[in-house]
């Protein structure tokens, strides 16, 4: 009899553990294909040509630097680093004006009861349902007019204005779960508006400033339509830089890859380092 | 010295509740008011519009003889404890406590000196480096009366600060409560609605209902000289019994289905003055006593059989039908009869309360007059 018990379990824990077996592979095999592109680029960037291109592929090969040396420091003109900076001007400075004048602007709407608040919170949401091509010649002209052409602040400006819709709306959700009476206790306590804002309610408000910053910072990095518009020479981000490598005559996919991967890498670092907010902060409300 | 008037104050929400209605109150310096009330009876109101948290409508709120209608709340120097602690969760225990020493920028070796006083005070040392979601509740509302006491305010308020406290620690903070405003002699204002508690810890109690100031007094005046039937209902550990009753012909007894209830001199006067029918008869179960078997032995019996038996420790609460109604009676847990029993209510009526058809208690301060 005694026997018979153990049995059993054997089974279940079998049936149990080739569950598992095949979701793991899937989420292995899931995985693999998101990262693939990922690997061939960074792989590539570090492969001569003749491994690049050799057949069958070479998949162990001793890894060289040259490509990285060539995109810094030989090719003519700017090299990636002037536009690897840029980006990191534009994405960082973009990004902290979104999250810092979105809290404000969604702790207004959170808080204060003026006739319209619900209105003006979804008229700045709708700012993001016209397809972002539908005013890019009013925009290309302000910044004209302004002469403010080929200028990093151009490039702010317009990324701030386009990512502080969604970042509002975010927070204003992240600040109407805070419990009205921690806030009102603070103005008992004898705290201003302003000083509550910054002691009280944007740090209980952390995980959402985080998510918005991953987003905006992605957003920004990433953008190419605008970026190449508004700014397509000195003051041009990485995306535009990468775009003009496919232009010319022949492909060095080395160096190609090369600034790929230092395209990716402080985005990639960032999210990395900010993912475990992220995750909080898109599923905030959900999970309580 | 903190001294607080409410004249003629009235809140309207912007949807049209009306919150509090001419609420006209006076809170002597040293004092420790309780407000008693049923949920919505505008209690929470009468607090926050105090503490500056809601705006008034119209009347005028009076400190020291200064009207602070449209002082902001942080110049109003009062500290108010929440029904749910209110702490901040992104803060240590020590620096919530520190927050409004902090905001009125103190050095912070005074800050720290006087936090750990608290903290001792309250025995809560061994917490001061946690978060507020480690604690239990009873620790969170230390934290927050450390909050509230660090900074030596003119005045506390607290808003069922006890609320959501299990039964015995209710008990315990509730005695604490009292030691620490003996100590401190800071003006008080606590909303409750919670009459036992409202005992324990008040000097004198604010009943209110609809947004209106019912009654303000001691527990005993509420309980033997309730103003009006919300009163006398609402106060009281065991609900008062609410018999239809009329002034018999005579004049000098009260009829309460068959039975006559005699009536003292100044207690039928009063009701000839001003009674009109429907009367009530309001007599609590402490009041009405038994006794069973000999019936017509006295004409102030009501007869009744008995329905249910609640024991209560060394009384008994006998619950019966009688042809005016249900009657409750608390007797000792001795002499008590078993149900179904046949059995005579006698009325002390000396105790009795009787409500005209405005509500209002025509006998109140009858036993005064005596």
């Amino acid at each position: 009899m005694s026997t018979i018990v153990p049995d059993k379990k054997n089974a279940v824990g079998a049936a149990t553990g080739a569950r598992n077996l095949a979701i793991y592979l899937a989420a292995c095999l899931f995985v693999g294909f998101g990262l693939f592109p990922l690997y061939m680029m960074i792989t590539t960037s570090l492969k001569t040509d003749q491994q690049t291109f050799a057949w069958p592929p070479v998949w162990l090969f001793t890894p060289r630097f040259q490509s990285y040396y060539n995109a810094l420091f030989v090719f003519g003109g700017r090299s990636a680093d002037h536009y690897l900076f840029n980006s990191l001007v534009v994405t960082l400075s973009s990004s902290a004006l979104a999250v810092f004048l979105g809290a404000m602007a969604a702790y207004g709407l959170a808080r204060f009861r003026f006739r319209g608040n619900r209105d003006v919170a979804f008229y700045i949401l709708s700012t993001r349902f016209a397809p972002p091509v539908g005013f890019i010649v009013p925009i290309y002209l302000m910044v004209q007019r302004s002469g403010l052409l080929d200028t990093q602040i151009a490039l702010i400006v317009v990324y701030t204005s386009m990512n502080l819709s969604f970042v509002t709306w975010i927070l204003r959700g992240f600040f109407l779960e805070i419990p009205i009476e921690i806030e009102e206790a603070a103005l008992v306590d004898g705290y201003t508006r302003w000083q509550i804002f910054l002691r009280v309610a944007l740090p209980l408000v952390r995980p959402g400033l985080a998510a918005t910053a991953i987003l905006s910072a992605i957003f920004s990095w990433n953008e190419f339509l605008f970026a190449s518009i508004l700014a397509p020479g000195d003051a041009a981000t990485i995306p535009v830089y990468l775009a003009g490598f496919s232009a010319s005559m022949n492909i060095d996919w080395g160096e190609y890859m090369a600034v790929g991967t230092m395209a990716v890498l402080p985005i990639m670092i960032f999210t990395l380092a900010l993912q475990r907010h992220l995750v909080r902060g898109l599923t905030f409300g959900a999970v309580r | 010295m903190p001294r607080v008037e409410f004249n003629r104050i009235c809140k309207t929400y912007a949807d049209g509740t009306r919150a509090v209605v001419d609420l006209d109150l006076a809170v002597a310096d040293r004092e420790f008011l309780c407000v008693l009330g049923p949920s919505g009876c505008g209690k929470s109101s009468t607090l926050r519009m105090l503490a500056g948290l809601e705006s008034i409508s119209s009347g005028d709120l009076v400190l020291d003889g200064r009207r602070i209608n449209d002082v902001p709340p942080q110049a109003r120097d009062m500290a108010m404890v929440f029904e749910n602690y209110a702490l901040y969760p992104h803060l240590r225990v020590f620096e919530n406590i520190a927050m409004p020493l902090v905001a009125r920028r103190r050095p912070r070796a005074e800050i720290r000196e006087r936090v750990q006083q608290v903290a001792e005070t309250l025995q809560i040392v061994e917490y001061l480096r946690q978060r507020p979601q480690t604690l239990s509740g009873g620790q969170r509302q230390r934290v927050a009366l450390g909050r509230a006491i660090v900074r030596r305010p003119k005045m506390f308020l607290m808003d069922e600060p006890l609320g959501h406290l299990e039964a015995y620690l209710r008990v315990q903070l509730r005695a604490e409560l009292r030691r620490l405003h003996e100590r401190l002699g800071a003006t008080t204002i606590y909303i409750t609605h919670d009459q036992e508690e409202a005992e324990a810890v008040s000097d004198r109690i604010a009943v209110m209902e609809n947004g209106r100031l019912q009654q303000l007094g001691s527990l005993v005046d509420l309980l033997d000289r309730p103003i009006n039937r919300f009163v006398a209902e609402f106060i009281g550990r065991i609900p008062i019994n609410m018999l239809p009753a009329r002034l018999a012909g005579d004049g000098q007894n009260l009829q309460v289905g068959a039975a006559m209830m005699p009536l003292s001199g100044a207690q039928s006067a009063k009701l000839r003055s001003g009674g009109t029918d429907p009367l009530t008869l309001g007599i609590r179960p402490e009041h009405v006593a038994l006794s069973s078997g000999s019936a017509g032995e006295t004409i102030s019996g009501l007869s009744g059989r008995v329905r249910v038996i609640e024991p209560q420790g060394d009384s008994t609460v006998i619950i019966a039908d009688t042809p005016a109604g249900r009657v409750s009676a608390l007797v000792p847990s001795g002499c008590v009869p078993s149900a179904g029993e046949v059995i005579e209510l006698h009325f002390a009526m000396d105790c009795a309360h009787v409500f005209g058809a405005d509500n209002i208690n025509l006998l109140r301060a009858a036993r005064n007059s005596e």
